[in-house]
């Protein structure tokens, strides 16, 4: 019923709108013959008034046709006679049709709603995005025009079904993204990254001397250089990058230059960023409190101001807050200056750009200097050769590692210097900790690698529809690290200074050979493609250091004028990767389509009796709208398409040499001397290999109310199987685990992508509306075993990973309890203000071994991205908002700071803690020297709606442009992370440690900014 | 349609040869799937010659203290040590299971239980690989007395850290050989009794004593396993076992064989100097500053307070014991042991401690450094192994012999204090040979062994009487760590920590 009502409606609505344009076609027609005339016009976005370059204006009759200039205007002589018909189309418009008579006329040409014409790029070539089978989702360009360190961070809520967590909110950090879930446990979860055709998995690796949050290597592209990204997640569009494929692959495709002459582009971005929230944490004579209490309770002989009097501690006031000390507000820019067209033959984008992001922690950046040519050159009708190449360099000043927890902890009545003006070393009290803003402003922890990376390829058209291509890539890095902590603070007062310098150097090759047939016949549609191509790898890396220096002068920049030289380190490993793939891609008529892939991976890292891999992929795909009863019966839908797919694809993310038995170096010290000896490192497992996820998908696209409303499901289950898992192994083995192919994790869901037009007139508006749940839950695990734990977290069959494993409080143990309930406090010498906990397996006491249980999750019950865009007139403002709902966060942070042990600074809840006069039943007493016990009471619910990017453009008229002789002049204000809703207690609830068994951890991450911009985009 | 002009289509000919030769190079695999690491040697790569065979035996020493908190660089002092009546967990032994050890509250969870069990049979690993690879390696890459006095070595070695854990946890895994199987049939070992592992640190120690004496070896060997060595820890063994004939002949063999003395003075037994000589039997080797590792029990045990020092005072002593107040006021071992007021290096300021801290590691060559400490961390000396004979012969014979007080005495009057007089009965000898072990031995990881093997009464009493009151007879042994009996189903807990 419901549904009928609804087709009516849209009936009714597609007649109103095609009355209307009825009527407009109606009042253009007005013959009159002219010959030999000259016809003249602009093309103009109807939207935006601006003129639009490169569209194909054709005569018809003849084959004559012109392309507008970059203002949009064209003009041609023709003899025919008027009134002609033209047909004006361009990509990312509406096609038009219109009848010129006379003079000089503006065509306004409509932004296409229906983004089915539009080509995606799909691994190893491009179809129509009608064409295509698998769960292929392209990011909003709208969330690409953001100011990011990296075009992965971007990512956050842009499609459905990609779950994207920053790991570090350090400049240039970087995120975790998990493509359906996660399926590895210690394999990596990461996709695969296909920039411009080159597979790279994103891996941060140092040479042993920085400390601290590693640097995303996707941070060396520039985001303006990013055109287009899509995420492939299904088995059919994965299962071609075979042993690769398992954790979702991203393409991403650079600038290209656009048809028409030279446009040379600047733009200029500048912002401000600023934590979003600090920790409220005790004052100094609150903390001076608690310390006296914490003291008084250990010894009470001593009396109740052991640390200070009642008198100093009036005199205390606030005393030094580390937050505010070491928090900044940073700037940020962003520049770009590109230039790029396409002559007949040539197609050319040079540009240049340049990246500086200070971070909010003082003494942290991120700057970026790249370059980048993208060439394409028609050099015979039959032969094509394009060449993308970049080349960045990238600087990084990084945080020391455990600053946050130190700013955090450091007592307020600590100074950042003593008396004669040198700094404080460290924490007072006995938990040991240097000063954080001496090891911020004064330790060097700098990285700062060269890259190049590059594509080139030939493409030859052996007949017509044969296309041979071969390729090359190179991806080059060099990298040189450096470390420095002076005689003046803690970490280098003990070592009277301390230097390291650490290198470098990585390359990875790539060829690939393919052959493409496309043929037509009758409404047979085929394309096949066959290939071969070879990845090989080589990193090599060596750190040296130096200890014991006179001065700190010379820094890092002379390990010789140490007077204690640190052993240096060296390693070095490649890995090769040989595939065979083929493709067939078929369709009948537009209405009945298959595709099937199969690949064959032989990897290096695998045991020596398990080279090689298969990855077959098969789907299967009705587009029901081209049925031709279907407009007759459902005349209001303008698309329908179900598709369905299976395929098997794998993950080889394990590092090198996990097959072999390897030795690794002890030294002992024989008669004085230091000797060299070899030890065996692991047990070898020849049978190493593959995990393997099977996956299934069946989805649909529908789209009605004349592509005004699009709409796109998919469900998906992932098997992963074969898991590459340490197994834990006795220790009784002389090892404490052994990587095998040993486990199950399965991952099940579902993704809805919405993509509404409410609203065309003169206010445009749009409007992407993602939705995904994923439930992911271990089959199995190795050796017959249930569960292993990992710290706080347990990998247990039945649960999903990311489950957190530790104590149930139950309140606090009050005055009289002490006989009959202290028991569950799990302390020797229970008191009155202890925290109790569940005694879960009721065996009348509480004991942390063998009373924890699961006490929450870090994955979310479903995600949701909400991007809109707005148009009026010249006005464009356009937001991204981002949800997370049910995902649960360890908070580590609070947890050391609810020890209210009075050796280190405690979070304000200590004010209300447990005291005779408070007998508070949530927050315990101050004591001096706490058990640190993992429970519920640090898991939180870390559900967020954030408004992840808003952004507001003015494009200023072309009246404007006139007077200032430019294209095109536009101005925005956009900020980031502006608003989040949240009842995370911690900086931020988007947080996650990265680890594929760990994930939602918060213990010591450098916070996330939210940030303002000011920008300005100029056309020549 | 584009023309062409002649040139480009003299280049489309050309391409069309350069595209087919391209894909013909390109075809060709230029790389090779099987991995040959460059800088890490697999199994297959080693172990093929005596230096190489020499080399895995280094690596086998260097099993005593791996890395971090490691066997004989401070585990045993956190492990066990802190269950005793003399030391407790410091002010920064922040962590809560060396804690509960300190505080008798440990169980099987406990994660230096856990790393006693691990890094003890990561060692016996290692030795038994050793032993099965240089055994296998050809006669003619490697001299037989090399071969024989190598795996002599291991035996060493194995026999050291069997006797460590069948003290640790009674009745263990006896493994012998290395499995390289990952099934779980192959993983799945079950515990040996104690008297079968006892049997075999026997039969692998009475190997070793045909090992090269000290003096042979030379001090280019110096820490390598010597045929004193094993004799001594025999000695050892015996008197664990409570066959005290067997120990008495033992520590009398080491003491016949003059090859080591006592040194005169108390403080030369920790001078850096005197390292592996005259008392040393065997040894934890150190040497800081040296791109190396020091003996991190100095650091450990320094005071935090003092400007300079950079201590870490985790390792305290007990003062409830009574361990200090103990030594006689003419004691010498007191002030080499412990220390109760440092002077500053910064400010050149004397600092009174609040209570007496262990000293014996402090090394005054690398002040504000205490980590880099190059002291070594005696094993078996001379000193213990006449201890040893003096109990042994004081059960042996159910009552102190002459030659059982004058080997007391040696000890006792090289530490400046006065010689015992004949006339004390069994019992009463018993106590004060295990007095003089506990004030010779200080901070040697030798507390706990000594207690418990007196039985769950004594070392109760003695926990007791220092205030640990939660001692009980369970914790004359540790917990079999919860996760391997969690992962290896034929493994049972001790039975005096079940249900505990």
């Amino acid at each position: 019923m419901k549904n009928i009502g609804l087709i009516a409606i849209l009936r009714w609505l597609v007649l109103i709108v095609c009355i209307f344009f009825w009527h407009k076609a109606q009042a253009q027609i007005q013959p009159k013959p002219i010959i030999n005339a000259s016809i003249q016009g602009q093309i103009i976005d109807a939207n935006t008034k601006v003129g639009i370059p490169g569209v194909t204006v054709r005569l018809e009759a003849v084959t004559h046709s012109v392309r507008t200039d970059d203002q949009g205007h064209f003009s041609f002589i023709t003899g025919q006679t008027l009134p002609a018909i033209l047909h004006i189309s361009s990509l990312g418009y509406e096609s038009l049709q219109t009848t010129f008579n006379q003079g000089d006329f503006e065509i306004l040409l409509k932004p296409e709603l229906s983004n089915l014409e539009e080509v995606v790029v799909v691994g190893y070539g491009s179809q129509r995005r009608a064409d295509i089978i698998g769960a292929v989702a392209s990011v909003p360009k709208l969330v690409l025009n953001q100011s990011l360190s990296s075009f992965d961070q971007a990512l956050k809520g842009a499609v459905a079904g990609v779950q994207v967590t920053q790991t570090s909110g350090q400049p240039g950090g970087g995120v975790s993204i998990r493509v359906r879930g996660g399926a590895s446990i210690q394999g990596g979860n990461e996709p695969l990254y296909v920039i411009d055709g080159f597979p790279l998995y994103s891996e941060a690796q140092g040479t042993g001397v920085n400390a601290g949050a590693s640097i995303n290597p996707l941070a060396a592209f520039d985001m303006g250089e990013v055109e287009q990204i899509e995420i492939l997640k299904d088995a059919a569009a994965t299962a071609i990058y075979g042993s690769r494929g398992a954790n979702g692959v991203i393409l991403v495709t650079t600038k290209k230059g656009r048809a028409g002459p030279t446009q040379i582009n600047y733009s200029n971005r500048f912002g401000q960023q600023q934590i979003a929230r600090k920790i409220p944490l005790l004052n100094a004579s609150e903390f001076a409190l608690l310390r006296n209490e914490a003291l008084f309770d250990s010894n009470p002989a001593l009396g109740p101001f052991q640390y200070l009097s009642q008198e100093a501690i009036g005199d205390l006031g606030e005393g030094t807050n580390w937050q505010n000390e070491a928090f900044r507000k940073a700037g940020i820019q962003q520049q770009q200056l590109s230039l790029g067209g396409s002559s007949e033959r040539i197609q050319y984008y040079l540009s240049g750009n340049y990246f500086l992001q200070d971070g909010i922690l003082r003494n942290t950046d991120f700057d970026r200097l790249g370059m980048r040519a993208n060439i394409s050159v028609q050099a015979t009708e039959r032969l094509k050769i394009e060449t993308n190449l970049a080349i960045q360099r990238t600087k990084s000043t990084i945080a020391p590692g455990g600053i946050i927890n130190a700013l955090l902890l450091m007592p307020p009545t600590a100074t950042i210097y003593e008396q004669d003006g040198s700094y404080t070393l460290r924490n007072p009290f006995e938990n040991i900790f240097s000063n954080p803003i001496a090891s911020l402003l004064e330790t060097i922890n700098k990285t700062a690698s060269t890259n190049i990376f590059g594509t080139s390829y030939a493409q030859y058209r052996l007949l017509k529809g044969l296309h041979a291509k071969v390729l090359f890539g190179l991806d080059a890095k060099s990298q040189n690290d450096s470390y420095y902590t002076p005689s003046s603070i803690y970490e280098g007062a003990s070592n009277n200074g301390n230097a390291a310098l650490g290198s470098r150097s990585y390359y990875s090759w790539l060829n690939e050979n393919t052959l493409t047939y496309d043929v037509n016949w009758r409404n047979h549609h085929v394309d096949v493609l066959l290939g071969f191509t070879q990845q090989e790898a080589r990193n090599e890396y060596f750190n040296a250091g130096a200890q014991n220096f006179v001065t700190d002068e010379l820094t890092v920049h002379s390990l010789q004028s140490g007077s204690t030289l640190i052993r240096p380190n060296s390693d070095a490993y490649d890995w090769v990767l040989h595939s065979y793939l083929s493709r067939i891609n078929y369709n009948y008529d537009n209405r009945y389509y298959l595709s099937a892939s199969v690949r064959r991976d032989g990897s290096s890292r695998f045991g020596p009796n398990n080279k090689f891999g298969i990855f077959p992929s098969i789907a299967l795909s009705w587009r029901a709208s081209n049925e031709s009863f279907f407009q007759q019966y459902l005349p209001g839908i303008n698309d329908l398409k179900f598709r369905t797919s299976y395929g098997r694809t794998g993950n080889l993310e394990i590092g090198q040499y996990q097959s072999l038995a390897t030795l690794n170096t002890l030294n002992y010290l024989i008669g004085g001397n230091i000797l060299t000896g070899f030890t065996p490192q692991r047990l070898g497992n020849p049978t190493l290999g593959w995990e393997t996820t099977t996956q299934y998908d069946l989805g649909f696209d529908i789209a009605f109310a004349k592509n005004k409303v699009q709409f796109s499901f998919d469900t998906y289950y992932k098997r992963t199987t074969d898991l590459l898992l340490n197994v834990e192994i006795p220790w009784t083995s002389g090892f404490s685990s052994a990587l095998q192919n040993f486990g199950t994790v399965s991952n099940r869901g579902y993704e809805f992508q919405l993509r509404i037009n409410p609203l065309s007139g003169s206010l445009q508006w749009t409007s992407d509306l993602n939705f995904s749940v994923n439930r992911n839950r271990v089959l199995a695990l190795g050796n017959e075993s249930e569960s292993y734990i990992i710290g706080n977290y347990i990998v247990q069959v039945g649960q999903p990973l990311g489950t957190f494993y530790g104590a149930k409080t139950d309140g606090v143990l009050q005055l009289g309890e002490e006989q009959s309930q202290g028991v569950f406090t799990g302390n020797a010498e229970p008191a009155a203000g202890d925290r109790r906990y569940v005694d879960s397996n009721n065996d009348g006491l509480f004991n942390v071994a063998s009373d924890r249980t699961i006490i929450g999750n870090a994955q979310p019950d479903f995600t949701i991205g909400f991007s809109n865009s707005l148009r009026y007139r010249n006005f464009e403002l356009s937001f991204l908002l981002y949800a997370s709902v049910g995902n649960e966060v360890i908070n580590e942070n609070n947890q050391n700071l609810e020890m209210f042990s009075g050796q280190q600074n405690a979070s304000a809840a200590a004010l209300d803690r447990w005291t005779p006069q408070n007998p508070s039943n949530e927050i315990p007493r101050a004591k001096l020297d706490p058990a640190p016990v993992f429970s519920d009471r640090y898991v939180e619910d870390a559900s967020f709606l954030r408004l992840r990017s808003v952004e507001l453009q003015y494009r200023f008229p072309v009246s404007v442009n006139r007077l200032l002789h430019i294209k095109q002049l536009s101005v925005q204000l956009s900020a980031q992370n502006l608003w989040t809703w949240t009842n995370y207690s911690g900086f931020d609830p988007e947080v996650t440690s990265g680890s594929n068994v760990q994930p939602g951890r918060d213990a010591g991450i450098y916070p996330i900014a939210k940030s303002f911009h000011a920008g300005v985009a100029i056309t020549f | 349609m584009v023309s062409l002009s002649p040139f480009n289509y003299l280049n489309m000919i050309y391409s069309r040869y350069l595209i087919s030769f391209i894909i013909s190079i390109g075809m060709l695999s230029c790389s090779k799937l099987t991995e040959q690491p460059d800088a890490l040697l697999i199994s297959e790569q080693f172990y093929r010659n005596g230096e190489e065979a020499t080399a895995a035996v280094t690596a086998n020493y260097s099993k005593l203290y791996e890395s971090g908190q490691s066997l004989y660089n401070s585990l045993l002092q956190i492990g066990i040590e802190m269950a005793t009546d003399d030391y407790e967990a410091g002010p920064r032994a922040r962590n809560a299971h060396v804690r509960a050890i300190s505080g008798l509250t440990h169980d099987a969870s406990n994660d230096r239980m856990e790393e006693l069990w691990r890094q003890s049979y990561d060692a016996i690993y290692a030795a038994n690989n050793g032993v099965e690879k240089i055994e296998a390696i050809e006669a003619t890459a490697i001299s037989e007395e090399l071969r024989q006095r190598l795996i002599a070595e291991l035996k060493f070695l194995r026999a050291l850290h069997y006797f460590n854990l069948v003290r640790f946890f009674g009745d263990v895994p006896l493994l012998l050989n290395t499995n390289s199987s990952l099934e779980a049939q192959a993983l799945r070992v079950s515990k040996s009794p104690e008297a079968e592992v006892y049997t075999q640190i026997i039969a692998d120690l009475t190997a070793a004593q045909s090992l090269p004496s000290q003096e042979a070896f030379g001090l280019a060997n110096a820490g390598r396993a010597t045929s004193g060595a094993a004799r001594a820890l025999l000695a050892k063994v015996y008197l664990t076992q409570r066959n005290y004939t067997a120990a008495a002949a033992k520590a009398l063999e080491v003491i016949n064989s003059r090859e080591y003395r006592l040194f005169d003075h108390f403080s030369e037994v920790f001078e850096v100097a005197h390292k592996n000589t005259v008392e040393h039997i065997f040894s934890a080797q150190f040497q800081g500053n040296a791109g190396y590792q020091g003996n991190s029990l100095a650091g450990r045990s320094a005071p935090t307070d003092i400007p300079g020092i950079n201590g870490d005072y985790a390792d305290a002593l007990h003062l409830e014991g009574g361990l200090y107040e103990s030594f006689e006021a003419a004691d010498t071992r007191r002030d080499v042991t412990f220390v109760s007021a440092l002077v500053s290096p910064v400010n050149g300021q004397l600092y009174q401690l609040s209570r007496p801290q262990f000293h014996k590691y402090y090394d005054e060559s690398v002040i504000g450094n205490p980590y880099q400490s190059s002291k070594n961390l005696p094993i078996i000396r001379y000193a213990e192994v006449l201890l040893i004979y003096a109990e042994a012969l004081n059960e042996q014979l159910s009552g102190p012999s002459a030659a059982a007080y004058e080997a007391l005495n040696q000890v006792r009057s090289r530490a400046g204090i006065s010689s015992l007089n004949p006339g004390h009965n069994q019992l009463v000898f018993r106590e004060l040979v295990l007095e003089e072990r506990r004030k010779e031995l200080v901070f040697e990881y030798q507390r706990w062994f000594d207690l418990v093997r007196q039985g769950p009464e004594y070392y109760m009493e003695k926990l007791h009487a220092a205030g640990k009151t939660l001692a009980a007879p369970r914790h004359i042994h540790f917990p079999t760590p919860q996760r391997e009996l969690n992962i290896n189903p034929n493994l049972q807990q001790h039975p005096d920590w079940i249900n505990n």
